[in-house]
Order: C-alpha cells, then structure tokens, then sequence
C-alpha cells in the first residue's frame, strides 16, 4: 500500500479532476435542486407567506386599536376643553349678570331712597307752609282779638290789624334768628 | 539536518503575502465604511467581496501555478 | 484519529513521513480496493449521501408548517431565510432575487454539508476537497450567470461585461483584455480553487497534526511525546477553526453566486 501512495503521489495533481466526481456531483446536485426546486422552497415560502400576513394582520389590528384609543382619547379631550370653556362661560355669565343686577338693584335703590326724600322735602314744605299759613291765620286773629280785648278799643279794623300783626311776626323773626345765631 | 520538499510551495507562498495584504486591506476599508456609516452596508457588502474575489484570486493562481509547474 | 488516510507513520526506518495530498485520495470501493480514479469511491458515496441527508432535511422542516417553529423546523427555517433574505435579498435585490432562492439554497446546504464532512468522524472527507466536485459546482455558476447575462442584454452581453464605462479610449484595449482574463477566466478558476483550496489544506494541516502527534507521541522518547501532546492540542484548535471556515466558506461560495448573477442581471455594468 506504501509503494501504491507513493507511486500516486508522483502521478497525481490535485487539479486535474477525477471525471466520475463531476459527474456525480451534478447529478446529486440536480437531483437537489430538484427537490428544494420543486418541495422545499415553495413550502417554505408558503410558510412564510402565512406568518407575515398573520403579523400583519396582528400589527393591522394593533395599529387600528390604537388609532381607536387615539381618537376617543381626543374626543375626551376634546369634550373637557368644550366642558371647560362652557363653564368658564357660564361663571363669566353669571358674575356679569350679578354684577348687572348688583349694579340695576344700586340704582334701583339710590333713585327710591332719592324719590323718598324728595317727597319727604315736598311733604315737609308743604306741611311747613300749611302750618305758617294755619299759624298765621291763628296767631293773627288771636292775637287780635287778645289786643282788643287788652285794649279795649276795637281793632277792626283790618289795615290796621294786620300791620301790626306783620310787625309782631317780624319782631319774632328776628328774636328768632338771633337766638339762633347765639 | 536535511530539509526536502518542493520550491513551488516557497514560491505559493510569496504569492500569498500580497493577497494577504490585499484582503486585509478590503475588509479594513469596509469595516471602516460601515463603522462611519452603517446603513451603507449593503451597498458596500457585494462590493467588498468583488474585492475580495479579485484580490484572493492572485493567491489562488499562486496555488495553481504550484501544481501545474511541478 | 483518521485511521485510513495516515501514511505509515509506524515505519521506523524512514522517520516521520508527512501526509500527502493523496492520502485524501483512497481507494476506490467499487471495484473494492481498486487505484483512485477507477471506480465509485468514498468522496462520490458523501456526496450522494449528502444529497440525501440534505433533502430529507429541508423536506422535513419544511412539510409540517406550523405558525410556531418547533426546534427543527425553526433551525431549517433559520438557515432557509439566512439565505433568502441576506444572500439573495440584500444582494440580488429585492425585485428580482425570488428565481433565485432555490439555487442559492441548494448550493449553501450542499456546500456547508459537503464541507462539514470533513469534520465528523469516520466520514471525515470534505468531498469539496476534491477538486471535481469544486469544479462542477463553479461550473454551474459560471454557465448560469452566462445565460442570465445573455438572457437580459442579447448577446450584447459580452460588451456589457467586458467594456467599463467611462475608460478614456487610450486604455480601452488593455482594460478590455484585462476583463476579458479577469470576468471569464480567473472567476470560476477562483470561484471553485478557493473551496478546494480552502478544503484541502484545512483537511492537510489536521492530518498532519494528527499524524505528526501520532508519531510523536509512540514512536520517539525522551522529551518528544511532550510535543506530541502540544501538536494534538493544535490539532484539536485547528479542528475547530476548520469547522468554522468550512461554514465561511459555504456562505462565501453563495454570496459569490449572488454577486455573480446580480452582475449579469443588473441593467448597467
């Protein structure tokens, strides 16, 4: 076996090809592309179809669930921003209408409480007026008729009476006044 | 001490050492490349092994010629 | 460790005689015992055996299709869309790249297989180590990305492929010589050198680690077998560095593919 090997080995070069090996490596080789050609490749690819439509719906749905959640979320946001501003609204509504009515209730109050005390001033004047006029009239005729009977002597007459009256008056005026100055 | 064997294999492997180099360099250039820029791999990837093929096919022929001067 | 393919380390006469390349190259089993490159042998046995263990294995994950992989299922997916999707998806481009999954996915499985038997016991032959194998597959490439070139731009393809744009005209003949060489000669010569290569000299530097302790560890004394346990220690790290570049080297081989034909069926050149 040793001379075999090395009678071989001065014969041999490695890069001249045994003819057979090619011969039988095409063979098995088209015999296996045949078979991945045919069984293998079309299965997995198979395979691989299905998964990524499954991941693919899965992620579909996932991002159509999400967009939901999005959406609803921005609903409520929405509808808190409308709640707030309403409120706001409203509060704004309500002071500014209580301040109205504050405002309609001040006035309302200042033209009664003017209204009264104008009629209590007319009232007063009137009553003022009527009391001269009555005290006058009183305080003349009995002064009058007190002079007269002091007197004795007929005041009838009535120019007379009444400049004395007058001068009666007048006089109390001025007691009055200085007594008010004092 | 008696030393035997064939020269073609000192002369295989002198042609080696510039094919080495060669692929050394290749792949330090695409190493470098992707490093900077790593989505250009892909684009430098078939490239890189065009040069690979062209370089190490000097060491190859080295190989060849080896076995067919004999 | 790889019990028929060791040279007679055991002739003490001679020293230590170092595993050849033709120590890959083992008799022949039908006709039993018959010279290499005779008959049906070991390498042609893998391959068919790897083309079985392939399809029953992409069959199987991929017949019971469930919403939720179990473990097989999920690992034949995992590999099925790590070349659909980042091999011919990202390189091919996302229009025109669906013709081309079965292809890119025959070769990745038949490639990493094939290498990977170079890594597990008893079998243990990378059957692209064999240069035939190698070339057949590049060959196959080569010849499909011809017809998709000439498929896409008539026979104008030629020119597509040959003739840059943009090269002043002083230069053309040169650079059209040099893409001639370069695009139809040195690129399946590479294309299927650098599997076999890349096998063989993986699967060498393990025989030799493995033979090398071997004889070092029973056929010497003294301080020798102290070696012998490092070089086996080397071996087993280079064992596992080769698991990892026979998985490269399957994606290389298929990304390559993929530039390949993204080449031939892209508009501009």
């Amino acid at each position: 076996m040793n001379e075999a090997v090395i009678l071989a080995a001065e014969g041999a070069n490695p890069l001249v090809p045994n003819w057979w090996e090619i011969l039988v490596t095409v063979l098995g080789f088209a015999v296996l592309l045949f078979i991945v050609t045919k069984f293998v490749v079309p299965a997995f690819e198979k395979t691989y179809e299905e998964r990524s439509l499954a991941i693919e719906g899965g992620i579909a749905k996932a991002e159509a669930a999400q967009a939901e959640a999005n959406a609803a979320l921005e609903e409520y946001k929405k509808q808190l921003v409308d709640a707030r501003t309403e409120a706001n609204r409203i509060r704004e509504e309500a002071r500014a209408e209580g301040a109205q009515i504050l405002a309609e209730l001040k006035e309302k109050a200042a033209s009664e409480s003017a209204r009264i005390t104008e009629q209590a001033h007319v009232q007063i004047e009137a009553e003022r007026t009527a009391a001269v006029a009555s005290l006058r009239n009183e305080v003349g005729t009995l002064a009058t008729e007190l002079a007269g009977k002091v007197v004795g002597e007929s005041l009838a007459d009535d120019e007379r009476s009444a400049r004395v009256v007058d001068r009666f008056l007048a006089d109390l005026d001025s007691q009055q006044s200085a007594g008010a100055s004092n | 001490m008696e030393i035997s064997g064939n020269l073609n294999a000192i002369g295989y492997g002198l042609s080696a050492i510039g094919g080495g180099i060669g692929v050394g360099l290749v792949f330090a250039a695409f190493i470098n490349g992707v490093a900077r820029q790593p989505e250009a791999q892909r684009v430098l990837q078939p490239l890189a092994f065009m040069g690979l093929a062209f370089t190490e096919a000097l060491a190859i022929l080295g190989l060849v010629f080896a076995f067919v001067w004999n | 460790m790889i019990p028929l393919a060791l040279p007679a380390a055991t002739n003490e006469s001679e020293g230590f005689i170092a595993p050849t390349i033709d120590d890959l190259h083992l008799p022949e089993i039908l006709p039993w015992g018959a010279h290499y490159g005779e008959g049906f042998g070991k390498q042609m046995l893998l391959v068919l055996l790897s083309v079985a263990l392939i399809s029953w294995f992409l069959v199987a994950a991929s017949r019971r299709r469930q919403m939720v992989p179990g473990k097989f299922q999920f690992l034949g997916e995992y590999s099925y869309n790590f070349v659909r999707n980042s091999v011919g998806k990202d390189l091919i481009g996302e229009k025109d790249f669906r013709p081309f999954v079965p292809v890119l996915v025959s070769l990745f499985f038949f490639i990493l297989v094939n290498n990977l038997f170079g890594s597990i016991p008893f079998l243990q032959l990378p059957t692209t180590s064999h240069v035939g194998t190698a070339y057949a597959l590049a060959g196959f490439v080569y010849i499909m990305w011809i017809v998709l070139g000439i498929r896409t731009h008539g026979i104008g393809y030629f020119k597509v492929a040959v003739v840059p744009s943009g090269v002043p005209k002083a230069f053309i003949v040169p650079v059209v010589i040099i893409e001639i060489v370069s695009t139809f000669l040195v690129r399946p010569l590479t294309h299927s050198l650098r599997l076999f290569a890349t096998m063989l000299a993986g699967h060498m530097i393990i025989a030799l680690a493995a033979s090398g302790s071997a004889f070092l560890l029973t056929q010497t004394s003294g301080a020798m077998p102290v070696l012998g346990v490092l070089t086996m220690a080397g071996g087993v790290g280079m064992y596992l560095f080769e698991i990892f570049i026979q998985v490269l080297q399957a994606y290389v081989f298929v990304l390559l593919t993929a530039v390949y034909i993204q080449g031939s069926i892209s508009e501009a050149h």
